[in-house]
């Protein structure tokens, strides 16, 4: 089989599965809404709602269309080594959980800036909301991407075309407010996901010859003796351990992410988040290996059943897999499910700007702005968003999950050691967060390659682009400045009238459950010493050679 | 052990607990293994397998033992409470 365009013949069957899967999200979202009764009762959708329900939410808000396309674009590209990243991100909801959400949820904020402002003042926060801007921007960036190559599949038009058309079309349904955030309609989704990806999974399986097609996810290892035939390499982790450690940076990034926080003060109660926790963890872990899954198949199918995929095609291997072994019409019902996999990403992410810069800018800077401008503005923002993300993708990155792992690394710079430390240790201050982010923040944006190509760490153009070899450096460096710079600033004078000890001492105790101060807790310097000198070596270790 | 250092203990070993069970493939990279499990080299199912059910039970012990150290931070927390009142007094 040579190498051909990849397309619906039948775009009608597309178009009708796109419809009717969105007929359904905005029938659920639109049930869903009716019921509560105010605005407040729509945000907290989770007091009703039980862990099950809720740990589903919190995959399908997790999951995005990198789960469909993009991961096995890169398991085509890298093999095994992607399939080693992509294993630890399942630890972003349990670690959040841990470490800090309870504690968020104790203090009533739902949003990593929400918590920054309180913690480290408004300075820090605007700071915060606007490299939160770049980081929902880019992750928009992969979706995007990724729903214009789902419209290129069915529709038969070309690349720019299914962008605007598609994108404007998704921006406009996000602006006008569908996709309403009912925890329900997430949760259906991710149902809807998981079926729409396992089940042609299995049928793809089958229609090569595995014996395993009935759980496709675990159930493949009858193909292995010929896959090590084929591509003797295919297992091999061809990287240094250095390269595994830099993976730790996309964990640190997903505790960043601004949309993920959220799910855990949607729960009705600590206990219910902690169950959604266990939920979330058995549900991603079933679609992750499946996509895993999908990714060994489809390098099985390439190497042994003679389909050749181009390069530029190699985000659409999932459909493409589908076209050559399953009928059109579960084709069409695979790409409306990875279309609604994007949208739901795409509206968490264009509902994040908005708020971002109505509430957590603009209101902030202007508080006595009216409530009509605002919410005008908001919109602005959400439609501004999704302009500026098509844009970004007339010219994108090789791979759509890049700029989505790119988004991870930015997280973890700016925003992720603001929130541990700030939660864990009372004298992390304004000066020390503003330093940490504003430096780590620039320092991670000039050595990645999309600022200036000629500044990179390791000349691995996927390992730079994934910013993983960037945030090796930026995170620690992060750390580093937030922990010393406060420690340092505690100590001046002439920055004691500008700092807030007395209301982020009570604020740390509260936030762990306890009502009187008490000096020893929270407080080592010790833990932070510790740490300064742990991130100063992995600092110094990314900064020297990779040799890749 | 009070709550507070329990709390801390808790959450640095869970953390470490979670991250070693989603990165064995880094383990693996330092020492490296052969021979195959299941049908697949052990270096290819071992970290899948622990990067689902691995971290699966350890959210189960994680929520289990969250659940217990609120209920003891929140009787210190009353019982602290209390102290200062009395000492107050």
């Amino acid at each position: 089989m040579g190498e051909e365009a990849w397309q619906l013949s039948n775009p009608f069957l597309g178009v009708a599965a796109i419809v009717a899967t969105f007929l359904l999200f905005y029938l659920v979202g639109y049930i869903s809404n009716r019921k509560s009764k105010s605005v407040t009762d729509l945000y907290v959708a989770g007091a009703s709602v039980g862990p099950f329900t809720n740990g589903l939410a919190m995959a399908s808000t997790y999951m995005s269309l990198a789960t469909f396309l993009g991961i096995t674009a890169l398991i085509l590209q890298l093999q095994v080594p992607f399939i080693m990243l992509w294993i630890q991100l399942i630890l972003a909801i349990p670690l959040i959980t841990i470490i800090y959400g309870t504690s968020l949820r104790r203090m009533g904020a739902f949003s990593p800036t929400h918590f920054v402002r309180e913690r480290y003042g408004i300075s820090a926060s605007i700071i915060a909301a606007l490299f939160m801007i770049l980081v929902s921007i880019m992750y928009a960036l992969g979706q995007m991407i990724g729903i214009a190559l789902a419209f290129e599949t069915v529709l038969g038009i070309p690349y720019l075309t299914g962008l605007i058309v598609g994108g404007l079309i998704i921006v406009g349904y996000i602006t006008i407010g569908g996709m309403a955030g009912a925890s329900n309609n997430a949760a259906i989704q991710m149902v809807i996901i998981a079926l729409m990806f396992i089940i042609p999974l299995g049928a793809i399986m089958k229609a090569i010859g595995g014996s395993g097609w009935f759980f496709p996810p675990l159930l493949y290892a009858d193909m292995v003796p010929a896959m090590l035939e084929a591509m003797p390499n295919f297992f091999d982790y061809q990287y240094s351990t250095k390269w595994y450690v830099s993976l730790i940076a996309l964990t640190i990034g997903s505790l960043g992410l601004p949309h993920l926080a959220m799910r855990i003060y949607t729960a009705s109660s600590l206990r219910s988040a902690r169950s959604a926790m266990v939920w979330f963890a058995f549900v991603i872990g079933l679609v992750f290996s499946a996509t895993y899954a999908m990714g060994f198949v489809g390098v099985y199918a390439t190497e042994t059943q003679g389909i050749t995929i181009s390069q530029a095609d190699a985000d659409k291997l999932t459909i493409i897999l589908n076209l050559v072994y399953n009928p059109e019409w579960v084709s069409a019902l695979v790409i409306a499910a990875a279309i609604s996999a994007g949208l739901s990403t795409l509206s968490g992410n264009l509902l994040a700007i908005g708020a971002l810069l109505s509430q957590d800018i603009i209101t902030t800077l202007k508080p006595n702005i009216p409530e009509r401008k605002r919410v005008r503005l908001g919109y602005a923002a959400i439609f501004m968003g999704g302009v500026v993300s098509i844009l970004l993708a007339i010219n994108p990155p090789a791979f759509l999950v890049v700029s989505i792992l790119w988004a991870f690394g930015l997280a973890g710079v700016t925003i992720a050691p603001l929130i541990l430390v700030g939660v864990w240790w009372k004298e992390a201050n304004r000066f020390g967060a503003m330093a940490s982010s504003l430096v780590g923040g620039a320092l991670y944006i000039i050595v990645s390659p999309f600022v200036f190509p000629g500044i990179v760490m390791t000349g691995h153009s996927v390992t730079d682009g994934m910013g993983l070899s960037g945030a090796m450096l930026a995170i620690p460096i992060s750390f580093i400045l937030l922990i010393v710079v406060s420690y340092i600033t505690n100590r001046m004078p002439m920055f004691q009238a500008r700092l807030s000890t007395k209301a982020d001492h009570e604020l740390i105790e509260r936030i762990h459950g306890w009502k009187e101060v008490n000096p020893a807790r929270y407080n080592s310097t010790v833990g932070a010493a510790i740490t300064v000198v742990f991130f100063t070596a992995i600092a110094i270790w990314a900064a020297m050679p990779w040799n890749m | 052990m009070n709550a507070y250092k329990k709390e801390v203990r808790f959450t640095v070993i869970m953390s470490a607990l979670f991250l070693a069970a989603g990165n064995v493939g880094l383990f693996f990279s330092i020492f490296p293994v052969e021979g195959m499990l299941f049908g697949f080299p052990i270096m290819y199912i071992v970290p899948i397998l622990s990067g689902w059910f691995g971290i699966f039970v350890l959210t189960l012990i994680a929520s289990r033992m969250g659940n217990r150290i609120d209920e003891e931070i929140e009787e210190a927390s009353e019982l602290e409470t209390l102290e200062r009142k009395q000492k107050g007094a």
